[in-house]
C-alpha cells in the first residue's frame, strides 16, 4: 500500500488510508488464538450454572480420568494467590475478595469454579463436563433496587445491605436553586446494562520458561503495561519476568480495560504444568463472564426558571455493580456525576451514588463508561423540562450553554472545560437539517395522523483520561522513536491501539514531522517487552495523550538530528526540513538516513551528544479533554406496528483538531452503532433467580448494518489548549450523543399522545403499547 | 416460570393418586425418562433426556414426593443436572373427584439455570407445557388400558 503526498501538504487533517486495514481484512492479523506454541495444552473454564450457592465439593476425579486430560484445578489450589484487583478507590468502598478460581460459594452465572487442562480444546471442554460440583443454591438478587430493600438476599453475606459504596458529589446548592426555581422536573431514566460484545473474544496464552524464571502472557488486552503490574502481584512473581503481549486485538469497547481472573489463571497453569497453555473464550462465555456495562437507574431533578434558565441538577444514581469490582467498577459511575453540568452554565449540583451488588457479572467499563449515562440522564431531563415549559429543545439549550468567552470554565464538579463553542455544532446540525423547516413538516405529518418526531441532544464528554491525579494508575502516556541506521522509523507506544487507526496517525504525525514516508514509519504497541511503559488505550485517550508524547519525543529527536547535521554540513546554522538537514547559508544538505547511518557509524560525534537516534518521553497532560457536539435525529414512529424508522441521522462533533478526518467519521460511525444499540435493541436481562436469559446473539440484538441509518457527519473544530496537536479525542463521541437524541427523537414523535418519557431500548412492544394507551 | 393448569384421568381418585406416585408407571409417561430408581422412601433417583430446541442432553436428578395427603393432594420435587444446565421443579398436585374420574390440578414453579437458560429460555415454557401435556396423555392411556384389563 503506498502512500503519495505531494510536498506542500501536511499528512495531518488528511483522510490517509489506515495501515492497519490490509492484514485486518484479508484475514492475516496475528490474533491471540493464532499464537502457536509447542507442546501446549489447551483450557476449558468450569462456570457455575447458579447466580449464589454454596459450593459443598467439587469433585474432579472424573475429568482428570478423561485421557488426554493433563491436569485440573479448583479453588483450593489458587486460594493463595492474590485476588483479582480492583483498581477503584473511593472512601469507604467494600471489596469482597475476588479468588481466581470460586472457594466456597458462586456468586454469579459464569463464575469460574475449576480450570481444565489438555491436549486439545475438546478434550478440555469434554472434560470440564466431567467436572462434578455439588452446589447448594442460595436465593440471589440481579435487579439494583430490589437489592437495596430491606430483607433482599444478600450478594455477600458479610454485607447484607448489598451496598458497596455510597458516594456523594455536590456543587453550590441545590436545595437553594430548587426553592428559587419556577418549576422543578423529575424523572427516573434508566441505562440498561449492555454487552460489549467485541467481535474477538478473550483469549489468553501463557509460556513459562523455568530455566529464565520468565512468564509471558498473550492476552487480548487493552492495557498490557497495567496488567504486567498487576498480575505479576496476582501471581507473585517480580514484573520483569513477566512478560505481556496484546497481538491484534479485536475490539475491546472497554471490556478488555481489565484484569480477568483468566489472564493470571493461564499464568499460574502455565507455571505449574511447565507448558505453553492456550485458553480462547467462547462467545457464551463472553456473554456471561466478560464484564457488562451501563446499569444505570437514575432519578433526576431539575431546577429551572420559567424562562428555561436551569439553577440545578439533583441525581440518585443507583448502579448495578454486579458481584464484584472488576478493575473500574465503582470509578464509572464516578465520572457520570462529574459530567452532570453537561455543556449547562447552572452552579448547583447534587449527587448521590449507590453502588449495588448483584448476584450478576460485574459491570465496568463500556464505551464512554459513565458519560454515555450521564449524557442520557441530562439530556432527557432537559428535553422533559422544555415539555414542561413548552420551549423549543434548541432554544433550551443554547440558553443555557457555556459562553465562549468563559473558557477555561470551572463547572459545579470541579472541572476546568478547557475551550469551546458549544453553540456551533447545534448551529451546525440544526442547519443541516434545516430545522424550521423540518418543525413543519412535523407539523403537517402530526395533522395527517402521523407521529413524526425530532430528537436534539448535545453532549459534552470528559476526554484524555486523564492527568494522573485524577486516575487510579497514572494518566500519563509515553512514546519512543528510535531512528534505524537505515533511516527508517520505528515507534514504540504505552498505547495499545485496537481498531483506533492510530498506527496511521501516529505516522501522520511522525510523518510531518521528520518528512519521511508515512510507509517507513512502524508503529509498535502492546508488548511490554518492547515498549517502555505505558498506560493503554480507554477514555479517548490514545491520541490526546500518547499522540502528544509522541510529538514531544520526535522533538527531542528533531534537536538531535539536528546537531548531527550541523556536524555534518560543518555549519552552525542549519534546518531541518523534508526530511532534510539544510544549511542556511551554503543550502547543502543531508538526507535523514545518512544522519541515521552517521549517528549509528558514529566515527565523529557532535560536541556532548551520544550516537544513536532515540528518544523517549513520558508526557503528563495538564487536564483532561472536553469534546462536544450535537446530534440531531428524525424518526417516524408506525402506528401499527410500534416500529421505529430513523429518517435523518445528523452528528456534528468538535473534536479539536482533526489528525485524519476518515478515521473520525468510522470512529462516529461505530460510536453511533452501539449508541443505537442501546437505544432501540440491546438489554442484557436477567432473570430473578440470576440466569442471563440475552445469553446468546439469537436473543441479545446487537446492531446489524441493515438496522443502521444513513448518517451525516459534520464538524466544527475548536482545538484544545491541553496538548500541543490541539486534539481532544473521538472515539465515544458517537454513543455518548446517540441515545439521548434517538429517545428524545421518539418521545418527541409520541408527545402528541401525552408521552413523556420512554426507557431504552425502544423496542416496537414497548412502544406499540405506549400508543395504545398502556403503560410500557 | 409459574406452571399451573389441570388435567382430567379417566380412573378414581385412589387410583389415580396411586398412579402418579407409582415410579414404573411414573418413568413410563415422563418424555425422555429413561430411569426411575428408588432412593430412599418417596426419593428417586431420575435419567431423563431433555431435547430443547438445538439442544439435547442427558439430566441426573431426583424426584421426592413430600407432603402426602391421601387422595388429595401431594407435592412434587424435582431436581436434574445435565451438561446443558440444570432444572428445578416444585408443584403442588391436588386430585378432586369429577364426572368420569379424577381432576389432577397442578401449580408450581420451574427454574433452569446454564446453557438451557441463556439459550433456550423462550422456548422453556412452551417446552414444560408439551412435556406434561405428553405426560398426562401417556398417563390416561396408561391407567385406561390397565382399567380395561382389570
Amino acid at each position: 500500500m503506498g502512500t503519495t503526498l505531494t510536498e506542500t501538504k501536511t499528512l495531518v487533517g488528511q483522510s490517509v488510508r489506515r495501515k492497519e486495514d490490509p492484514r485486518l481484512i484479508t484475514g492475516t492479523a496475528t490474533y491471540v488464538d493464532d499464537i502457536q506454541q509447542p507442546g501446549m495444552n489447551y483450557a476449558a473454564v468450569v462456570r457455575s450454572p447458579h447466580a449464589a450457592a454454596r459450593i459443598k465439593g467439587v469433585d474432579t476425579k472424573a475429568a482428570r480420568e478423561l485421557p488426554g486430560v493433563v491436569a485440573v484445578f479448583t479453588g483450593s489450589d489458587v486460594a493463595e494467590l492474590g485476588p483479582v484487583p480492583c483498581g477503584a478507590s473511593l472512601p469507604g468502598l467494600r471489596v469482597p475478595y475476588h479468588h481466581l478460581l470460586a472457594q466456597d460459594r458462586v456468586y454469579f452465572v459464569g463464575h469460574p469454579v475449576a480450570v481444565v487442562v489438555a491436549h486439545d480444546r475438546y478434550i478440555a471442554r469434554d472434560a470440564a463436563e466431567r467436572v462434578e460440583v455439588d452446589y447448594e443454591t442460595v436465593a440471589a438478587v440481579t435487579d439494583s433496587e430490589k437489592a437495596l430493600a430491606p430483607g433482599a438476599p444478600a450478594v455477600h453475606p458479610q454485607w447484607p445491605d448489598n451496598l458497596a459504596f455510597t458516594f456523594e458529589q455536590n456543587g453550590g446548592d441545590f436545595a437553594q436553586a430548587a426553592r428559587d426555581a419556577d418549576v422543578v422536573v423529575r424523572q427516573r431514566i434508566t441505562s440498561q446494562r449492555l454487552i460489549p460484545m467485541a467481535l474477538e473474544p478473550r483469549g489468553v496464552v501463557a509460556e513459562w520458561r523455568s530455566g529464565d524464571k520468565a512468564l509471558t502472557i498473550y492476552s487480548s488486552s487493552q492495557i498490557p503495561h497495567l496488567m504486567r503490574t498487576l498480575v505479576a502481584q496476582i501471581l507473585g512473581i517480580a514484573e520483569n519476568r513477566l512478560r505481556v503481549v496484546a497481538p491484534e486485538v479485536g475490539g475491546g469497547f472497554g471490556s478488555k480495560l481489565n484484569v480477568y481472573a483468566e489472564e493470571a489463571l493461564m499464568g499460574f497453569v502455565a507455571m505449574k504444568t511447565g507448558k505453553p497453555v492456550k485458553w480462547i473464550e467462547s462467545r457464551r462465555e463472553n456473554f456471561l463472564a466478560t464484564t457488562h456495562g451501563r446499569g444505570h437507574v437514575d432519578y433526576l431533578e431539575i431546577a429551572a426558571k420559567k424562562d428555561g434558565t436551569i439553577l440545578g441538577l439533583s441525581l440518585k444514581l443507583i448502579q448495578d455493580l454486579g458481584a464484584y469490582h472488576q478493575l473500574l467498577t465503582p470509578a464509572v459511575p464516578t465520572l457520570s456525576v462529574l459530567m452532570m453540568p453537561g455543556l449547562y452554565r447552572f452552579r448547583n449540583i447534587h449527587a448521590t451514588i449507590l453502588g449495588v451488588f448483584t448476584n450478576c457479572v460485574p459491570t465496568d467499563a463500556y464505551r464512554g463508561a459513565g458519560r454515555p449515562e450521564a449524557t442520557h440522564a441530562i439530556e432527557r431531563i432537559v428535553d422533559c423540562l422544555a415539555a414542561e415549559l413548552k420551549m423549543d429543545p434548541a432554544e433550551i439549550r443554547f440558553k443555557n450553554f457555556v459562553h465562549n468567552d468563559e473558557f477555561p470554565y470551572l463547572t459545579a464538579t470541579g472541572l476546568s472545560y478547557d475551550s469551546g463553542n458549544y453553540a456551533a455544532p447545534l448551529e451546525k446540525a440544526l442547519d443541516l437539517v434545516s430545522y424550521s423547516e423540518l418543525r413543519n413538516q412535523q407539523a403537517e405529518a402530526r395533522a395527517a395522523g402521523r407521529l413524526m418526531g425530532i430528537g436534539i441532544a448535545t453532549y459534552g464528554e470528559i476526554c484524555a483520561i486523564g492527568p494522573s491525579p485524577a486516575t487510579p494508575a497514572g494518566g500519563w502516556e509515553s512514546a519512543t522513536v528510535k531512528i534505524e541506521p537505515s533511516g527508517k522509523v520505528t515507534v514504540m507506544s504505552g498505547v495499545k491501539v485496537h481498531g483506533q487507526g492510530e498506527e496511521t496517525t501516529f505516522s501522520q504525525i511522525v510523518a510531518d514531522e521528520l518528512g519521511v514516508d508515512m510507509d517507513d514509519i512502524v508503529v509498535l504497541h502492546g508488548d511490554t517487552t518492547l515498549v517502555q511503559y505505558g498506560i493503554g488505550t480507554f477514555g479517548s485517550r490514545a491520541t490526546a495523550i500518547g499522540g502528544t508524547a509522541l510529538y514531544f519525543a520526535v522533538q527531542d529527536l528533531k534537536a538531535k538530528i539536528k546537531k548531527f547535521g550541523a556536524m555534518m554540513l560543518n555549519s552552525d546554522d542549519v534546518s531541518f526540513v523534508g526530511g532534510r538537514c539544510v544549511c542556511n547559508r551554503s543550502g547543502k544538505s543531508v538526507s535523514l538516513a545518512e544522519v541515521a547511518g552517521a549517528s549509528h557509524r558514529a566515527l565523529a560525534l557532535p560536541p556532548g551528544t551520544d550516537p544513536g537516534l532515540v528518544a523517549t518521553k513520558f508526557w503528563e497532560p495538564p487536564n483532561f479533554t472536553f469534546p462536544f457536539g450535537a446530534h440531531i435525529v428524525v424518526t417516524e414512529v408506525d402506528r401499527e406496528t410500534g416500529g421505529i424508522k430513523i429518517n435523518r441521522y445528523v452528528a456534528v462533533d468538535d473534536c479539536g483538531r482533526i489528525i485524519n478526518p476518515m478515521i473520525v467519521a468510522g470512529q462516529i460511525h461505530g460510536g453511533v452503532a452501539q449508541g443505537l444499540g442501546q437505544a432501540l435493541f440491546e438489554q442484557a436481562v436477567y432473570d430473578e433467580s440470576g440466569q442471563l436469559v440475552t445469553g446468546e446473539l439469537t436473543d441479545y440484538a446487537v446492531p446489524k448494518a441493515t438496522m443502521m441509518p444513513w448518517i451525516e457527519t459534520g464538524h466544527t473544530v475548536t482545538p484544545s489548549p491541553v496538548n500541543p496537536l490541539g486534539v481532544k479525542g473521538v472515539g465515544e463521541a458517537g454513543t455518548i450523543g446517540c441515545s439521548p437524541a434517538v429517545v428524545n427523537s421518539v418521545v418527541d414523535a409520541l408527545s402528541p399522545l401525552g408521552v413523556r418519557h420512554i426507557d431504552m431500548p425502544l423496542t416496537p412492544e414497548k412502544i406499540w403499547t405506549l400508543i395504545q394507551g398502556g403503560a410500557a | 416460570m409459574k406452571i399451573a393448569g389441570y388435567y382430567t384421568l379417566p380412573v378414581a381418585r385412589e387410583r389415580a393418586y396411586d398412579a402418579l406416585q407409582d415410579p414404573v408407571l411414573l418413568a413410563q409417561c415422563m418424555p425422555g425418562c429413561e430411569s426411575l430408581e428408588p432412593l430412599g422412601e418417596d426419593t428417586y433417583r431420575m435419567r431423563m433426556k431433555m431435547i430443547l430446541a438445538s439442544m439435547n442432553g442427558l439430566f441426573e436428578g431426583k424426584v421426592k414426593i413430600a407432603e402426602p395427603s391421601k387422595p388429595e393432594e401431594f407435592r412434587l420435587v424435582v431436581e436434574g443436572n445435565g451438561k446443558i444446565g440444570f432444572m428445578k421443579g416444585d408443584g403442588l398436585l391436588r386430585l378432586s373427584e369429577t364426572d368420569g374420574g379424577t381432576d389432577v390440578h397442578f401449580e408450581g414453579d420451574v427454574t433452569i439455570g446454564g446453557t438451557i437458560a441463556a439459550v433456550g429460555n423462550r422456548l422453556v415454557d412452551t417446552t414444560a407445557k408439551m412435556m406434561i401435556r405428553k405426560f398426562f396423555e401417556r398417563m390416561t392411556e396408561k391407567v385406561r388400558s390397565e382399567a380395561a384389563t382389570a
